[in-house]
């Protein structure tokens, strides 16, 4: 049944949406909406409710995805409520103990309760993942729209910057960083944050440069409007639909890569419970004497994944196909 | 082409001198003090200002800079650990056979897997078997490739008592044991890489599959293999080779965390010992290192398209 798979159909639909999509732009419009063929368009919806209505009726994995981000985020939120122990309440009684009707999950060498931590862990990674992304998103807009707005030199200079920044492996430079500043909760936030932003400005400046292109923001200045004026009310609204998406795909990235620095010693610092901490390198020797301390994390940050990746791939079919790829 | 070649090289001078600015400027506008941890906690030297002193870091910062990219460019001298007192560059060509081997065999097996999952998923799409390539491809994407492998040295241990080896041996010494240590991080890494490569595989080849002169070939008579693996699978390659150039920074970011599970003695776990004792020059050549590298390889990666498709030219 195609219909089933079709969160994740990147070609057969990409090029009939493609052609079909109106490049109807106006501040109230997203300018590269686009609909599947033959799906009724109804104007008197606001597109950012239509794209969920639309992702429930056609978009499963892209649901699927949705309700683990959702489910996560209840998580994050209720931790306090949900969780049956504190994150950081040890007990040396009740060490490497497995899979009980006390501790669903198990504990760990300390004791401390699997389940407890891995919901609190969810607190972290949303924390730090929407805290980078908002930064992130930020700053991608600002570099993004100012370079590609102002063009000449100034746009020449800073994508030479972003040039640069980009011919490192991400991962080496973010270590860098972090062994410098030391691990903790902001640190990661704000480097990550700046990191995405910085990378996604050039994605943000492309669609940027398009938009300028058009009549409307001629006729914009030519009526009299200044340069904030015309890249607030007519840029700014067109770029949107692009900057949610890649906010949405970098999610799964962001949190992947807080992981990553954590599961290394250099993200998110002990006691506070991290996905990527609770696998770490450190703890390795104890996983050999209790193997639910490895697979359960990696579980959860699978499903944080595909959750992210899943709701992300839809919502930029849904919101701007001109990003599609692989 | 020799023009094209020249220009994209001479792009490469002020982008390597960015790198080397913002790398250097990092390291030394941070907070966190290598020096006085050399003698607390080691003892290297009998005082701070001593040792601040044997390391040139009481100098100002861009005459450092300067001492520093000029023994880079004049010498090819990247400067000494702070640590073990030794060259870094010779210490990097030891150890950079091991990651070269490591991405290689990585992305041997994402690329085997992939293209076939992805050329199976393509020529018969919507069919069973392209449902369960992309459902595959969506779980390589998603499980963290340092997930996967402690769960891979874990679990096969308490399991089977299978562990993988531990001891490094270099190719040169014995192959065969060489490839038996290797073949395990490689797999792993590989896997979890081969879910995009499936992705743009698959895609591409849909694309490639729709145009005339396959149409042309299918009416001359040709068979479906022909058609396919020689007229098709060229042209699609060339997303997928990009992707791997684009990916060749994760592949090298994502070697500190393999070769430091797996403990094998390459680039990725010079540079992560090097960054948790603040080893400054290490860390800083490292970097440059690398990154004249990703340059260097996105630029071979573009020469590579011409070679691929002969419509292409420079």
């Amino acid at each position: 049944m195609p219909s089933s798979i079709h969160g994740f159909d990147t070609k057969s639909e990409g090029t009939s949406t493609a052609s079909e999509a109106s490049p109807r732009i106006a501040p109230d419009k997203p300018a590269l909406e686009a609909r599947p063929p033959g799906a009724p368009h109804r104007p008197t919806r606001p597109w950012w409710i239509d794209v969920w209505v639309r992702m429930l009726t056609g978009k499963p994995l892209g649901t699927i995805g949705g309700v683990i981000v959702v489910g996560m985020l209840t998580a994050a939120v209720l931790a306090d409520w949900i969780a049956p122990y504190g994150y950081a309440q040890t007990s040396l009684r009740a060490r490497f103990i497995a899979m009980s009707a006390a501790h669903w999950l198990g504990t760990d060498e300390l004791g401390r309760d699997l389940l407890t931590r891995l919901i609190y862990g969810a607190r972290i990674s949303l924390y730090v993942g929407f805290g980078a992304i908002a930064i992130g998103s930020v700053l991608a807009t600002l570099i993004g729209i100012v370079s590609g707005y102002l063009g000449g030199r100034f746009d020449l200079l800073v994508q030479r910057g972003v040039d640069a920044w980009m011919a490192f492996p991400p991962l080496l430079l973010l270590l860098s960083i972090m062994s410098l500043l030391g691990p903790s909760v902001w640190n990661i936030t704000i480097v990550l944050g700046v990191a995405f932003g910085i990378q996604n400005s050039r994605v943000v400046r492309g669609v940027a440069l398009l938009v300028k292109e058009h009549t409307f923001v001629e006729s914009a200045r030519a009526l009299g409007a200044g340069h904030v004026r015309t890249t607030l009310t007519h840029i700014l609204p067109n770029v949107m639909p692009t900057i949610i998406v890649v906010a949405t795909t970098g999610l799964s990235t962001v949190i992947l890569t807080e992981a990553s620095l954590s599961f290394l010693g250099l993200g998110v610092p002990p006691p506070y419970p991290t996905w990527g901490g609770m696998l770490s390198l450190a703890g390795l020797d104890h996983m050999y004497r209790a193997p639910w301390l490895a697979i359960w994390p990696a579980v959860a940050l699978s499903l944080a994944v595909f959750g992210f990746n899943m709701l992300g791939d839809a919502l930029r079919d849904l919101l701007d196909p001109r990003l599609k790829g692989g | 082409m020799k023009r094209y070649l020249l220009r994209r090289l001479a792009l490469a001078i002020p982008t390597l001198f960015l790198v080397s600015v913002l790398v250097f400027a990092l390291m030394r506008l941070m907070p966190g003090d290598v020096a006085t941890r050399m003698v607390e906690g080691h003892a290297y030297a009998p005082t701070l200002a001593a040792l601040r002193h044997d390391l040139g870091l009481d100098r100002p910062v861009h005459t450092q800079y300067l001492e520093w990219i000029g023994g880079i460019v004049t010498r090819g001298d990247f400067g000494r650990s702070y640590w073990t007192r030794q060259p870094i560059l010779e210490e990097f060509m030891r150890r950079f056979p091991v990651t070269l081997e490591l991405a290689f065999l990585t992305i041997v097996v994402s690329v085997v897997l992939g293209v076939l999952v992805g050329i199976v998923s393509a020529v018969r799409q919507d069919s069973v078997s392209d449902y369960v390539g992309r459902i595959l491809a969506i779980l390589a994407l998603s499980i963290p490739y340092f997930g996967l492998a402690v769960l891979v040295v874990v679990l096969p241990s308490i399991w089977f008592k299978w562990t993988p080896v531990w001891s490094y041996v270099p190719f040169t010494t014995d192959p065969l044991e060489n490839l038996k240590i290797m073949l395990v991080p490689a797999v792993v890494f590989g896997v979890t890489r081969a879910g995009p490569v499936m992705r743009i595989m698959r895609s591409a080849l849909l694309e490639v599959l729709r145009q005339d002169y396959i149409r042309t070939a299918w009416s001359k008579g040709l068979a479906e293999r022909p058609i396919i693996l020689r007229h098709a699978l060229k042209n699609a390659m060339i997303p997928v080779i990009s992707l791997i150039g684009l990916q060749m920074p994760l592949y090298i970011g994502g070697s500190v965390i393999i070769e430091s599970i797996f403990r094998l003695p390459g680039v990725g776990l010079f540079f992560f010992e090097a960054l948790t004792r603040l080893d400054y020059p290490v860390v800083q050549s490292v970097n440059l290192i690398i990154a004249a590298l990703v340059v260097g390889l996105n630029l071979l990666i573009d020469l590579s398209y011409a070679f691929l498709d002969p419509r292409i030219r420079y």
